[in-house]
């Protein structure tokens, strides 16, 4: 380290943190194909009160967002992989439990993790778009589900897309502690490339890079899909 | 046509409809006048099951209905019948005017999209919009929405529209335009329920008034009987407050 940074390693890891980046967006993906319609969903059992589904979204999202992360990764680690023993011993299933690729650990914390913050997105979304925009649709001869899909949907969209982008950014962000997994993402892989020659410096940085043009990207997508989205607001709104 | 009967709904311990009783004929502008609070606009938003009624009967032409235990298909099957034009004109925010006036016709009535784009630019010419087929509501004024509005209950041809206070929450210099609409489409022989505080309208164009308070029919006659000559002590009162003191009444 006395000599300054390796700029040689500064480089090569970069890439080495970029192959990552696959693992960091399909756990992204997959999460928010889960929690974009379940999230969806719940936000309407909170609206309209429907009993159970509304308590129980309400205690599901203060139990995931009372608690940092790397907490319920450690929990959902440690304990599916415990009840799955005890399912494979019970049915006889010739499998071994550590074999199980990580990943779909990450699929689970993170989709469930995702869900509840999704909730209160659509939840707040879902309250500015008027009631008079239902009865309008039922008034002119929509079903429930057409009214939702041609009307109500894309206007609450609107509304919770910056925040969804927030919620998209921070899950990138959160794939970085798929290490606690050891999960083969961007942080896990660039550290593991620095232990060699404790190189830190020059993987955090290469690290922080590769984040910040990830997440400065997935802003931009949004940004141009808001746009889109928000032309009929384009005038008084 | 349309004959309602006994309808009752409260809403928690407060009864805002008490039985109220309604037939309309085809080709009848039925104007409802009151005081607020007086149940009007529930009784518009129970016929189109925009609220539901605690206890009441309803026949549109061959529908028979039980108005608290009518099944979806039977909402929707009314639904079809009836348009709806509402205070706050509830213009879909995310679709252009035409796109408005269409998707009841395209989604809701599976008119193929040619045919719905002609029906929906007629409605849109017929309520002086001819050069607004592509605005979104938010660039139109208060009164050209509540004109989107209209040409989309039009549009669907039904056999009668129902307006809640479609004058109500315009400016006032706003207002003349949309009332003139409503006079043409009543001459046109539109079936018609209209509540509204607009006396001028209720004078002119309404063949029956109705005279509601307390969620009740005060009483109901042609637009002359009500306003020459009530009857009842609570419809005198409520003239004398909503009508200027040297109005007079002819015809």
């Amino acid at each position: 380290m006395s000599e300054g940074l390796n700029y040689q390693f500064l480089v090569d890891t970069f890439f080495v943190a970029l192959s990552g980046v696959p693992i960091a967006l399909l756990i992204t993906i997959v999460a928010l194909l889960i929690a974009l319609p379940l999230g969806f969903l719940l936000a309407l059992t909170r609206i309209n009160r429907i009993p159970v589904l509304n308590r129980f979204a309400q205690i599901y999202v203060s139990f995931v967002r009372g608690t940092p992360v790397i907490i319920q990764i450690f929990i959902i680690y440690s304990s599916v992989p415990l009840l799955l023993a005890s399912i494979f011993e019970k049915y006889n299933i010739n499998m071994n439990v550590y074999d199980v690729n990580p990943i779909w650990y990450a699929f689970i914390v993170f989709s469930l993790n995702t869900t509840a913050i999704l909730i209160e997105v659509f939840r707040s979304a879902l309250s500015t778009v008027s009631k008079g925009q239902l009865e309008a649709a039922y008034s002119v001869g929509l079903t429930n589900v057409q009214a939702f899909r041609r009307i109500i949907i894309p206007q609450t969209l609107v509304v919770a897309l910056p925040n969804i982008c927030t919620a998209t950014v921070n899950l990138i962000k959160a794939t970085s502690l798929g290490y606690a997994m050891s999960l083969q993402e961007i942080t896990l892989r660039a550290k593991v490339a620095a232990n060699v020659g404790y190189n830190y410096v020059e993987a955090y940085i290469d690290i922080f890079l590769v984040y910040l043009i990830l997440c400065s990207l997935v802003e931009y997508i949004f940004k141009l899909y808001e746009k889109r989205l928000r032309r009929y607001k384009a005038v008084n709104a | 046509m349309l004959e309602i009967t006994n309808i009752h709904k409260s809403f928690g311990n407060n009864e805002i409809l008490k039985g109220v009783d309604l037939q309309i004929d085809k080709g009848d502008v039925v104007v409802i006048l009151g005081p607020s609070g007086s149940g009007k606009t529930t009784l518009l938003r129970c016929i189109n099951f925009l609220e539901k009624a605690d206890q009441g009967h309803a026949i549109f032409g061959d529908i028979d209905v039980n108005l608290k235990t009518a099944s979806k298909k039977q909402i929707h099957e009314i639904r079809q019948k009836v348009a709806f034009v509402f205070q706050n004109y509830n213009l879909f925010n995310n679709k252009t005017a035409l796109e408005n006036v269409t998707e009841g016709l395209i989604i809701g009535r599976k008119v193929s999209k040619d045919e719905a784009n002609e029906i929906g630019k007629k409605a849109l010419d017929k309520v002086g919009l001819a050069e607004k087929y592509n605005a979104y509501p938010s660039e139109l004024s208060g009164g050209q929405q509540q004109r989107v509005g209209i040409a989309r209950a039009v549009a669907l041809n039904p056999d009668i529209i129902l307006f809640d206070e479609p004058t109500s929450a315009l400016d006032p210099e706003l207002v003349g335009e949309v009332l003139t609409v409503m006079r043409n489409i009543a001459n046109e022989g539109t079936t018609m329920l209209v509540v509204t505080h607009e006396m001028s309208f209720a004078k002119d164009v309404a063949n029956r008034v109705i005279f509601m308070d307390a969620g009740v029919v005060v009483e109901e006659g042609t637009p002359k009987d009500i306003f020459v000559n009530p009857k009842e002590e609570r419809t005198k009162k409520f003239l004398k407050r909503v009508l200027p003191e040297d109005y007079i009444f002819y015809i």
